[in-house]
């Protein structure tokens, strides 16, 4: 037990993170959400309501969607796009897809190496995209899953203020859809781009996402 | 979630069209006290104090659509937007004892402006 813990405490940490933060959003969207009810003279609803309504949903699924948006860019770009000097980088000379013997498959596979590595074909090529094919369904999935539940959303404060719903195919054209889209957006490519760069500078002593304290700031691709 | 939504949304379609079709059938059936009781309170209140009079007095004689049958039903969240066959549009809340109209007699106006109502809150 004690050694599956240490294994998997990145994994264990971030899910009881995430758990604390998803309930701790359904409760205050519960009391935002009855607190904008009251003042337009509309009936409150209880959590597990709120929970199961399209306004907690979309706010919980525009967030999932730029994440995983954020992660297929991450992972897909970099294996073309540089960064001197910066641990999210490859080494300069390793920019593309690498060769088979550098990437461990087919022939030059391992006995360890995961099965679909060793083999070739269709298994092997989608195993050598695994990453990004599930993160980009993931982030399609949950931008539809927002696009759905937006609408609904949308559609409810529009007739709160007796206006015309609109359809599906209209909303995802709206101002309201790509504004909740883009302000989502915005902040993770920040990030991304802030870590990429802050990392050639600075350090964290001990984390794989910085480079040893002592590595040059020209030192590229190095962890530790 | 998405499947749990979709699943429930055509019975509360259904049932604000039954409470929609409630209200006309009993302003044509000129019963104001069952009329009222399909309204939200905020506004039963509000067209109390506009007409100073009681709500099953004051609302027989506003000018709206007596009768008829509910040609469409969408439901937001907890908010409604029903729609009769021979035109005129009724907005409704769903509260604690269901739904209750809160805007009836409403016609459109311009595009993305709101519906003029002959009864609102």
């Amino acid at each position: 037990m004690r050694r599956f813990l240490r294994d998997n405490g990145m994994s264990i940490a971030f899910l009881g993170l995430f758990l604390a933060a998803v309930i701790g959003q359904a409760i205050a969207g519960h009391a935002d959400f009855n607190h904008t009810a009251q003042g337009h003279g509309d009936p409150t609803i209880s959590l597990g309501r709120y929970v199961l309504s399209s306004d907690f949903g979309s706010a919980v699924m525009e967030n999932w969607q730029s994440e995983y948006l954020q992660f297929t860019l991450f992972i897909l770009l970099t294996v073309w796009l540089l960064q001197r000097g910066s641990p999210e980088s490859k080494e300069l000379d390793k920019v593309g897809l690498e060769s088979d013997e550098q990437q461990k498959v087919g022939p030059h596979a391992q006995q360890n190496s995961p099965l679909w590595a060793k083999l070739s074909g269709i298994r092997r090529t989608l195993y050598e995209n695994s990453l990004v094919l599930v993160m980009s369904t993931f982030w399609l999935g949950t931008w539809l899953a927002q696009s759905l539940t937006g609408v609904a959303e949308y559609n409810a404060d529009q007739l709160d203020h007796q206006e015309d719903p609109l359809s599906w195919s209209q909303y995802i054209t709206s101002a309201h859809f790509w504004e909740n889209t883009l302000q989502n957006w915005q902040s993770e490519f920040l990030a991304v781009g802030s870590m990429a760069i802050l990392a050639v500078y600075l350090r964290q002593r001990g984390s794989p996402e910085s480079k040893p304290v002592g590595a040059p700031h020209g030192a590229t691709g190095v962890e530790g | 979630m998405l499947a749990i939504a979709g699943c429930g949304t055509a019975d509360r379609e259904d049932d604000a069209a039954a409470v929609a079709q409630h209200f006309h059938s009993a302003l044509e059936a000129g019963d104001g006290g069952a009329a009222c009781a399909d309204l939200s309170p905020e506004t039963a209140s509000k067209l109390e104090q506009q007409e100073k009079k009681p709500c099953e007095q004051a609302i027989l004689t506003l000018e709206l659509p007596k009768g008829g049958s509910v040609a469409d039903s969408r439901v937001y969240v907890t908010s409604a937007f029903t729609t009769l066959a021979q035109g005129g549009s009724d907005f409704l809340d769903e509260g604690p004892s269901g739904w209750r109209v809160s805007a009836a007699g409403c016609e459109a106006t311009a595009p993305s402006q709101p519906y003029d109502c002959e009864l609102e809150n």
